[in-house]
């Protein structure tokens, strides 16, 4: 028995099918003789690049347990789907017991829109500003720290 | 002695602490830059280019 994180990402458009997705992927994970710890269902996200001409991705995210051989099985099963634009399967040593960070950010997500959906977005916004910040100031720090060499090695020098 | 909050496992799902270890063209910053150890340098590539695939994060700014 090995322990597997799996994360499958859905056509947006099919987001209405989703459970009857998440029903027929369970029991094909049970037919296979798996088990499931977890599952989380993220809901729609923004996609880093498009897939497949799709810009919004479904998330489902399980904790899985069971034989690598029939985990093979599985994916040559899911491959054909037209329904999943990409999915993993990745090997861990244990399951994090606690919520994933994209389920509870989907979740913060949710309480934001239903309060104010003008907030969020401004939000979002915010958070990217200040992370290009950060960058910019890692490579400001390294760049300073050039130029207070090269003004120690002109002291040198004279 | 690092600046930043590393958690104690990485995981790709957490897209917040890996952007910070990305330069703004999506590039992983070298460990010489960032100051990261070596062993948590090897996590951290892992766990980016998982994340990545799953398009969390982008490979490049080029993507149209």
């Amino acid at each position: 028995m090995n322990k597997y994180e799996a994360v499958i990402i859905l056509n947006p458009n099919l987001s209405t099918k989703v459970d009857s997705f998440l029903k027929e992927f369970t029991s094909l994970l049970s037919d296979n003789s798996f088990n499931i710890i977890k599952t989380e269902d993220v809901g729609r996200r923004q996609l880093a690049y498009s897939i497949n001409n799709h810009n919004k991705g479904h998330y489902l995210l399980f904790n899985i347990e069971g034989d690598p051989s029939k985990l093979i099985d599985i994916e040559n099963k899911i491959k054909y789907n037209e329904s999943i634009i990409r999915h993993l399967f990745v090997s861990v040593k244990e399951h994090d017991g606690d919520e994933s960070y994209l389920f509870s950010e989907s979740k913060s997500k949710k309480k934001d829109t239903d309060e104010d959906s003008e907030d969020q977005t401004s939000q979002t916004e915010e958070q990217v500003v200040t992370e290009n910040t950060d960058n910019d100031s890692v490579e400001g720090n390294e760049v300073e720290d050039n130029a207070e060499k090269e003004q120690e090695e002109e002291v040198k020098d004279e | 002695m690092s600046k930043y909050d590393l958690p104690k496992k990485f995981d790709y799902k957490d897209v917040n602490t890996l952007k910070q270890f990305i330069t703004e063209t999506g590039k992983i910053i070298p460990a010489r830059v960032t100051g990261v150890s070596a062993s948590n340098q090897r996590k951290l590539t892992k766990n980016i280019k998982i994340a990545r695939f799953l398009a969390l994060i982008p490979y490049t700014d080029m993507h149209k």
